[in-house]
């Protein structure tokens, strides 16, 4: 033991008083080994539970059963709270060996603070192409300023999901869904049906997420090449341009109300289950929601059209979710990436989507075939694993960037701004934001 | 001779009974300091050091995660000049404060008033009153967010019996701090109890002195009740300042700051740029802001109080 080590050892102990910063210490890289067999132990940090957790601790299980050298050890620090102290443990350099608490928006402002360790060459050494196993959306997302941080175990595909009951009831074809912007929206206002004094009976489709959407115009909100923001990027102001669209064709505030009457789609009683809305943008974890609390209902789905006139992309989806990463206060990067190369594999990759219904980022795990013979996923898989899959850009402002996009996106719709205007002035903002981080950071 | 002449010279005899004292003195200091040590060491370790730390980083560019950058008064000058979510989240505090805090005093102290009389099974009624205002802030919240659902809210649906159509509340930027401040009187109770243990210091032979005077209800109420309450109103509106100024966990669970930033109120802003931007010296800066807000926003409350406060015993 290093006398430093040994003056942390003790600053963890006089300070268990803090609890969690006590804690974070003692559970983080202060400890030098401890399995009692030998094998060098890891600690590794997950933000999941429930049963997403159940199926991490599952796999952790079974990699100490067959790894020789290294053992894991899993924490769970679940929560909004938890996230938070992972940015504590960084501050402190008391984080874990391994951890997936870290969010693929945030990736890029950590690998550019210096915290976590680039893992190229790992990578390589263990004879991994990184570029040709991952999805090309998701390998763009994990590599900043040339490096790759973090990889990825999960990813997921975004699609509009459609009732074809509805659609019959109204004179559409439920064995063709919208291909482009302009049916899509015709497909909407056909479904949507109001009461004597105007609100709603049941509606098509309330489109959200700007951060989205633009993709599917053409647009885009960052250029790794050159690092600039391109935030007001014509795209952009098309994708927002149609979605104030639906703010003037319906009363938003009386669909939010009508939405809230029927709860969260995560609840039998969902506004989609129970055929109150028409259309559905949502995700592949979306079936399992299906099955459970609406099993009989009979929906299909189709990709983000894009409009007609061939200006947008098709087969747009996002990108993201958990991140798994090696933080540089790490002493044991050896075990850590032998832990960490292994649950990034495809064989646990294709487990852990199964079971928590999401796609997966590897390609090599989508060939699986649970994978291949359901219908939605073989849907999905070619989506995630096409060029348009976009995920978090790797700026470092983009946590921030992100939610002034939401904020945009919500004066847009519900103050009545205009959509150039709005975003004319986010770009200003962000690039100043961003001019102030890169000079933090020395960029 | 001269060692006589020690113990009896009475000058130097308390010269050393003097000194005897003082070791005794310093003693007792030593002893106190180190019965005092704990809190001594919590209060420089968790709040001097702190303090006075993030008044430094105020003038930094500090992410917390590298040290920090020293920039001087950029933090401010962008504070004051560039952030349109400072003032919006300052103006959403002050209109918690200006209504809200009114609002509220009115109603614990209300409250109070009609719980204040000799009625069999008061004690119950206190209670009852009581209860909400130690229920977590949390649970409060959630409660509430079904409460104020717009479509089968128990609110909405209340006042649809009456014909009316009520506002979508939480959703409606217009609608979203009104309802904030209704869902604040479910926890007047924790006003109302201070009220209640100040009305009960109220001497009885004040309101008799004044019932042989024909003094009876409103004026007694003005003229007596709340002259004596003044101490206690001013305590309620001290700590109701600095608490409605730090506004954070409702807006928090329940709103997140919408919609459109009606309910992003300044601890809000404060927070997501501290722990959502990465910004804790821009953070620090505005917590060194809202700091001086508060204290300015107290100062005067206590300058003027001096004209409605009356302390008993006080002459007028």
């Amino acid at each position: 033991m290093t006398r430093r080590d040994l003056l942390r050892r003790a600053l963890a102990t006089t300070s268990l008083p803090l609890g969690a910063a006590g804690a974070l210490a003692a559970a983080g890289c202060g400890r030098t080994s401890g399995s009692g067999d030998g094998r060098e132990e890891v600690v590794y940090w997950t933000g999941w539970s429930g049963n997403e957790l159940a199926e991490q601790e599952d796999l952790v299980a079974r990699f100490n059963r067959e790894d020789r050298n290294v053992r894991a050890r899993i924490l769970t620090q679940f929560g909004q709270s938890g996230y938070q102290k992972v940015r504590i443990a960084f501050a402190g350099g008391a984080t874990p060996d391994v951890m997936s608490t870290v969010w693929a928006e945030e990736l890029a402002s950590y690998a550019l603070r210096g915290v976590l360790t680039p893992l190229d060459e790992y990578l390589a050494r263990s004879g991994r192409d990184f570029d040709a196993e991952f999805t090309p959306g998701v390998a763009r997302m994990l590599r900043v300023a040339g490096k790759v941080y973090g990889l990825a175990v999960t990813t997921n595909t975004s699609f509009i999901a459609y009732n074809k009951t509805l659609f019959r009831e109204v004179g559409l074809d439920p064995d063709r869904p919208p291909r482009t912007i302009e049916e899509l929206d015709e497909a909407a206002k056909r479904c949507t049906k109001y009461d004597a004094n105007g609100g709603y009976l049941r509606y098509g489709l309330r489109p959200g997420g700007l951060q989205l959407w633009a993709y599917v115009f053409g647009g885009q909100w960052y250029d790794a090449a050159s690092g600039t923001i391109t935030a007001n990027h014509p795209g952009n102001v098309a994708a927002l341009d149609w979605l104030q669209s639906y703010a003037r064709e319906y009363d938003l505030r009386k669909m939010q109300a009508f939405q809230t009457t029927f709860g969260s789609n995560e609840t039998p009683s969902g506004p989609f289950f129970v055929g109150k809305i028409a259309m559905w943008q949502t995700g592949e974890w979306a079936q399992e929601s299906i099955r459970r609390y609406a099993p009989k209902l009979d929906w299909g789905w189709f990709p983000l059209p894009s409009p007609a006139d061939g200006s947008g992309r098709d087969n747009v989806t996002g990108a993201g979710g958990s991140v798994f990463v090696i933080p540089k206060a790490c002493p044991r990067k050896e075990a850590a990436w032998g832990f960490l190369n292994w649950i990034a594999s495809p064989g646990p990759v294709a487990q852990f989507c199964k079971a928590i219904h999401n796609v997966p980022p590897l390609i090599e795990a989508g060939r699986d075939p649970y994978f291949a013979t359901d219908p939605l996923y073989r849907f999905c898989i070619p989506i995630s694993q096409g060029q348009n899959a976009f995920g978090p850009p790797p700026t470092p402002i983009w946590p921030t960037f992100n939610r002034e996009i939401g904020r945009v996106e919500e004066k847009v719709m519900l103050g009545g701004e205009d959509p150039k205007r709005a975003l004319d002035a986010l770009q200003r903002a962000m690039e100043k934001e961003q001019r102030m981080v890169h000079e933090d950071l020395g960029l | 001779m001269s060692t006589t002449s020690v113990t009896t010279n009475p000058a130097e005899l308390s010269a050393a009974a003097r000194s005897r004292q003082r070791a005794r003195a310093a003693r007792d200091t030593r002893t106190g300091l180190l019965f005092a040590l704990p809190w001594l060491i919590g209060f420089t370790v968790f709040f001097a050091y702190p303090v006075l730390a993030s008044l430094y980083y105020s003038l930094c560019s500090f992410d917390a995660i590298r040290p920090p950058r020293f920039i001087g008064l950029a933090n401010f000058q962008r504070l004051f000049f560039e952030d349109d979510l400072f003032w919006k989240s300052l103006g959403n505090t002050v209109y918690m404060v200006a209504f809200g805090l009114p609002v509220g005093l009115i109603a614990s102290l209300a409250i109070a008033l009609l719980l204040h009389q000799k009625l069999k099974g008061i004690a119950l009624y206190r209670t009852v009153f009581y209860l909400p205002s130690i229920t977590p802030v949390v649970a409060t919240s959630i409660l509430w967010l079904w409460l104020l659902n717009p479509e089968m809210g128990l609110i909405n649906l209340g006042l649809a019996k009456l014909g009316i159509e009520g506002p979508a509340w939480l959703t409606d930027p217009a609608w979203a701090k009104p309802a904030l401040i209704l869902m604040a009187l479910w926890g007047a109770g924790g006003g109302m109890v201070i009220y209640l243990a100040a009305l009960q210091d109220i001497p009885e032979s004040l309101y008799e002195a004044a019932s042989l005077d024909g003094a009876r209800g409103p004026t007694a109420l003005f003229r007596i009740t709340l002259p004596m309450l003044t101490p206690v109103i001013l305590f309620n509106l001290i700590m109701g300042l600095i608490g409605t100024f730090q506004y954070f966990t409702q807006a928090y669970v329940m709103t997140a700051g919408g919609p459109q930033d009606s309910t992003t109120f300044y601890a809000l802003h404060l927070f997501n740029k501290a722990f959502l931007d990465f910004q804790m010296g821009y953070a620090s800066a505005m917590a060194w802001v809202l700091f001086v807000i508060t204290l300015g926003f107290a100062l005067v409350v206590f300058k003027t109080s001096a004209r409605w406060v009356y302390y008993s015993g006080e002459e007028r």
